[in-house]
């Protein structure tokens, strides 16, 4: 496929297993899971995202996406948008909160903090699927993302 | 005042003294030609001459005395001095002569003397009466107003006691003036009394609050305001004191106080529930929903491996697991969205209500696909309300009518505006869907209630307590009319936006 060229890397930042589980089989379903780095908390986030601690080796670009969860433990994840939007390097990376939540203040402090798009996990696996799938057709294909983001 | 009847009694007297010299003399003369006639020798006859004088002296005056004391003389020197009948005077007439001049002049001198102090007797008398009438006019001005008055010494002893006194503590004047003020009232200050004392001496005034005892033994709180009066030589001189009442608004004031404690109390402690339920909230959308996800994942998931290899029963078990999953997805988003509407603050503003209309229509357009709907949308007004808690109402009114229209082959559904009472106005959703007995109509708007069963007419069953939290919101009332069978009629009232923003 030609798609299959052009994907980038995606940071999924979640915490359930269980949800990266289908989060992967939603993307794998269409060939979009080329390569998905899992953080399974916001520290670990932020470690991959400025090359340290376990990450502290990996190859220099940014991911053309991140899919953030709201709910981690150790930092949460406003707290690690917060943190992505103030820094200079960072801040290009689009950011994706995909959470279980549709309360509004998470919505307003997301947004306020220059999320770049709000995505509610729906129940059904279906729209689940489809809505992981539009996400990464979207950011990690149609999208272009920023100078010095992964894209293969 | 007194004063012009003063000086005409002393004009008419002028005449009337020297006739009174004249007349005295006269007498005298003839009481001494009378007792000379009867031989009455031991009848002074000098002394009754200056009697005359002396009467002439005392009741008329210097100028009739002298009057007097001249024609005495001339009498004495004619009628009973040799040689008698002439007027003649010889050396032996000299020293009674001079005896009745002498204690003449005595007398007139004394008697002016005693007129003078007289006068001034008089005229301190009048402007004593004059000040007692003024006094007694100010003090019963005093008596007219409500104010409580009263005036006490340097030594807090009342010196006066307005009939506002007498009211307030129950003490007539009689049995209040000249005791101690502060031992009568049991005074209670609000400051140690030397301090009030000195300020009060040093500047002339104070003003504050003190706790007083009635009569009857009930305490008062008034507002006390003191002036300092000084005497001529500017030493402090009493101390009048004006007292109001004040019992009444204190006890307000602290019930006012209370209350405002008590809110803030009540108000904390709501706050702090809201908080809960908050979080309460926030925790269901968040952690709920996780774990039913995973359930309809998975089954999903799993029902895909295994589909092609069990037999149907096992099949279906995992369908219905799966629509329960989602039924309950369904449950979790409307029971957050009723309690958003009971915890959001509501944004107000005024809006049309037509084109609102127009948008919950297109919102439900989904479930009214494929299906025969005539629509009657009347006039509606404007609105002034939260438009995104009212178009959420609308939503729920028309999906619902959407809804149990289904068996109707050819489906009405009519949005009107009647005016109801002229300070509500009333909209309804009318439709000839399946009805509802009105036996049931208090169930209609409860959170989980439902008069359908489920596999008939699907839903959660919060619709409806969603459209009455939104009114209830608004100020207004929910109601329904409906026949089994023959259509439901839901009816929403609010109170008009006041003055000219409503327009039918």
């Amino acid at each position: 496929m030609e798609t299959m060229n052009k994907l980038g890397r995606i940071l999924l930042v979640e915490d359930d297993p269980r949800d990266v589980e289908l989060t992967l089989t939603a993307l794998e379903e269409y060939n979009l899971a080329n390569e998905v780095i899992v953080a399974r908390d916001g520290e670990e986030a932020l470690e991959y995202l400025y090359s340290r601690g376990k990450f502290k080796t990996r190859s220099g670009d940014n991911p053309s996406v991140m899919l953030l969860d709201l709910k981690l433990p150790k930092v949460d994840g406003l707290e690690v948008l917060k943190q992505i939007k103030s820094e200079e390097k960072l801040r290009m990376i689009p950011v994706v909160v995909l959470t279980s939540s549709k309360e509004e203040k998470d919505m307003v402090a997301s947004y306020r903090l220059g999320v770049n798009a709000y995505v509610v996990k729906p129940v059904d696996f279906h729209e689940f699927v489809n809505a992981i799938k539009e996400l990464g057709v979207f950011w990690a294909v149609i999208n272009e993302p920023p100078p010095g983001s992964v894209r293969k | 005042m007194a004063q012009p009847k003063l000086q005409l009694r002393i004009a008419q007297s002028a005449v009337l003294r020297y006739g009174l010299a004249v007349v005295s003399v006269a007498v005298a003369l003839a009481g001494a030609l009378l007792a000379q006639h009867y031989k009455f020798h031991n009848v002074g006859r000098q002394s009754l001459f200056l009697f005359s004088v002396a009467i002439t002296a005392w009741y008329a005056g210097v100028g009739p005395a002298a009057l007097s004391i001249v024609l005495s003389s001339l009498c004495f020197d004619y009628f009973f001095t040799e040689p008698r009948y002439t007027l003649a005077f010889t050396l032996a007439d000299v020293p009674a002569l001079l005896i009745l001049v002498i204690f003449a002049t005595l007398i007139t001198r004394f008697s002016a003397v005693r007129h003078r102090f007289e006068g001034q007797l008089l005229q301190a008398r009048d402007e004593l009466q004059i000040e007692v009438l003024e006094r007694t006019q100010q003090a019963s001005l005093l008596n007219l107003t409500h104010d409580t008055i009263f005036v006490r010494d340097m030594s807090d002893v009342i010196t006066y006691w307005n009939r506002g006194a007498e009211e307030l503590y129950g003490w007539s004047p009689e049995e209040a003036i000249k005791k101690s003020s502060h031992e009568l009232l049991r005074t209670v200050f609000p400051l140690p009394l030397e301090d009030i004392r000195a300020e009060f001496l040093r500047t002339g005034r104070w003003e504050g609050e003190l706790k007083h005892t009635k009569a009857d033994g009930t305490e008062v709180v008034v507002a006390s305001r003191w002036a300092l009066r000084r005497d001529e030589l500017e030493r402090p001189a009493a101390i009048m004191e004006t007292n109001n009442d004040i019992t009444e608004r204190k006890r307000r004031e602290q019930e006012i106080q209370s209350l405002n404690q008590e809110l803030a109390k009540r108000s904390t402690e709501l706050e702090a529930i809201n908080k809960e339920l908050e979080a309460f909230a926030y925790s269901i959308s968040h952690d709920l929903r996780a774990p039913l996800r995973h359930m309809s994942g998975f089954t999903e998931l799993l029902q895909r491996k295994i589909s092609a290899v069990v037999d149907e029963k096992s099949n279906r078990y995992l369908t219905t697991i799966l629509d329960s999953a989602k039924r309950m997805g369904n449950l979790i988003d409307d029971l957050l969205a009723f309690s958003r509407i009971g915890r959001a603050e509501t944004q107000m503003n005024l809006f049309s209500l037509t084109q609102l209309v127009r948008e919950a229509l297109t919102e439900v357009r989904q479930d009214a696909e494929g299906r025969n709907i005539a629509w009657k949308i009347g006039a509606l007004p404007d609105f002034y309300g939260d438009r995104s808690m009212l178009r959420l109402a609308f939503v729920n009114l028309l999906s619902n009518a959407i809804k149990f229209t289904r068996t109707r082959p050819q489906a009405e559904i009519e949005i009107g505006c009647s005016e109801g009472n002229s300070d509500d106005l009333v909209v309804f959703v009318r439709d000839n869907g399946v009805g509802f007995d009105m036996k049931y109509v208090n169930k209609l708007f409860g959170v989980f209630q439902r008069l359908h069963q489920s596999d008939v007419f699907e839903g959660t069953g919060i619709g409806l307590a969603t459209v009455q939290r939104i009114i209830h919101r608004h100020g207004g009332e929910v109601w329904a009319e409906g026949v089994v069978d023959d259509g439901a009629t839901f009816y929403f009232s609010t109170p008009k936006p006041r003055g000219h923003l409503w327009k039918p």
